[in-house]
């Protein structure tokens, strides 16, 4: 593709231009040591998923299993009756860490009320709501952790992104073109080091034939 | 700091967490009402982490990438299976590693 | 065509998430919630079991001079992914990690840093060094 080459051949841009390039490659080397960095932490994140996705699946279809027992046993309408009267305080702790400029969150569900204080009255429930909302509870901290690293790898497959294009731009487009400039400046300097040269032949000669 | 938690799901989901004690909780019946709900939690400011079944997900895929679009960052959203185990075979995460990788990557089961 | 100025805000962004100010493993350990502010005003939090992870390898008279989080220090000029750990007391825990004797100056190769990451995910950070 012929772009038309705007800059003027000057002395003064070409040491624009060659510093301009300096500072080009050095940006292009650094972001591609933080690509580097990001695609490592991006697969540890996934390494760290996919073994704990299984076992969260795995004790949330076991909290099932022991609600469905529970809602047999008990009766639907009991379990609901329960779980309206159940202390709804199980919280998160959501805080942050960087891993290079991204901000991660870190999740840890606490559950903080004992067997005595989950709310639901004692005397119509059966041992199998007990054993649902611990099954559920083992659940919801499982999941709490899967869902921080779910998080963090959407963060840093945001930034992986970015950093990637940016670090194209410079690779594929903007040094190219500052080398390409550099170029011209150089060739258009010399030829007209080379016209100046035979001008003042020329000159030279004419003197020489008046004398 | 400490946030809530809300599920969205069917019944059974919803009545095992409540047992769990999630603060925010919704039945999933019809699309205009979850939506409804679903953006009233991911305003409020006390919600620390949504779980969602796949299922509502799926069938709600457009509303819910543009609440994820906008969300806070303190504000965690799982996608988790339903009592039947559904998954979707295209799952958002392995999505995003085809676009930014530029491969479709198989994890080893095996390792880690 | 690209300005300098968003070249050099780039470059001087690449390291906005170091701390301002490291705090030691024993101060760590006895805060509530430990953490560290950086650079950018955000706060990095760090995670309790990896502190404790830290408290095993650690012997007691170090507990208070070994300051966290450890800086890997990606250096261009050493090539693609090879990194250096500063301090002296930082080296050692990192030597002890990976199971190799490893002192202040050594060079840290690729794959150890992915050991070394995976196993320190918040009490580790990245510094960019051209």
């Amino acid at each position: 593709m012929a772009k038309i080459i705007t800059v003027a051949p000057t002395r003064m841009e070409l040491i624009k231009l060659r510093k301009r390039v300096a500072l080009a490659q050095k940006g292009h080397d650094l972001l591609r040591e933080k690509m580097d960095a990001l695609i490592l932490e991006f697969f540890n994140i996934l390494n760290k998923i996919n073994a704990h996705r299984s076992k969260s699946v795995e004790q949330l279809m076991n909290a099932h299993k022991a609600l469905s027992k529970c809602l047999a046993v008990v009766g639907t309408v009991e379990t609901i009756q329960a779980m309206r009267e159940s202390k709804r305080e199980s919280k998160v702790d959501v805080s942050t860490r960087f891993i290079m400029g991204v901000q991660v969150p870190i999740a840890e569900a606490k559950i903080e009320r004992g067997i005595l204080e989950r709310g639901y009255s004692f005397y119509n429930t059966a041992s199998a709501i007990d054993r649902a909302t611990k099954e559920f509870e083992l659940a919801l901290l499982s999941l709490s952790e899967l869902a921080e690293l779910e998080a963090a790898a959407y963060e840093l497959a945001h930034e992986l992104d970015k950093t990637k294009r940016r670090v194209n731009a410079l690779e594929f487009i903007i040094i190219p073109t500052i080398r390409k400039n550099l170029k011209f400046i150089v060739m258009r300097l010399d030829e007209m080091e080379r016209e100046n040269f035979t001008r003042l032949k020329r000159i030279k000669a004419i003197l020489e034939e008046r004398k | 700091m400490s946030y809530k938690i809300a599920a969205i799901g069917d019944l059974d989901t919803v009545v095992g967490f409540g047992l769990a004690g999630v603060a925010q909780t919704h039945v999933h019946r019809n699309a205009d009402e979850t939506v409804a709900k679903l953006t009233e939690i991911f305003s409020d400011p006390e919600i620390g982490l949504v779980l969602i079944t796949h299922r509502v997900s799926e069938e709600l895929k457009k509303e819910i990438r543009k609440l994820m679009s906008e969300k806070r960052h303190t504000l965690l959203v799982l996608r988790i299976p339903d009592k039947t185990g559904f998954t979707p075979k295209e799952d958002e995460l392995k999505e995003i590693i085809k676009r930014t990788v530029g491969a479709d990557i198989v994890l080893n089961k095996e390792r880690s | 065509m690209i300005s300098e100025k968003f070249l050099e805000h780039e470059i001087a962004n690449l390291n906005v998430h170091l701390t301002q100010k490291k705090i030691s493993l024993k101060e760590a350990m006895l805060s509530e919630k430990p953490h560290v502010q950086t650079k950018g005003g955000g706060k990095h939090f760090f995670k309790r079991d990896e502190l404790d992870f830290l408290k095993e390898i650690v012997s007691d008279e170090d507990l208070d001079k070994l300051l966290l989080p450890i800086t890997i220090m990606m250096q261009l000029k050493l090539g693609r992914g090879s990194a250096r750990i500063s301090g002296i007391i930082e080296a050692n825990v990192i030597g002890k990690i990976l199971g190799k004797p490893f002192s202040e100056g050594d060079i840290l190769y690729r794959p150890e840093v992915v050991t070394i990451r995976a196993k320190l995910p918040t009490t580790t950070e990245y510094l960019f060094l051209p």
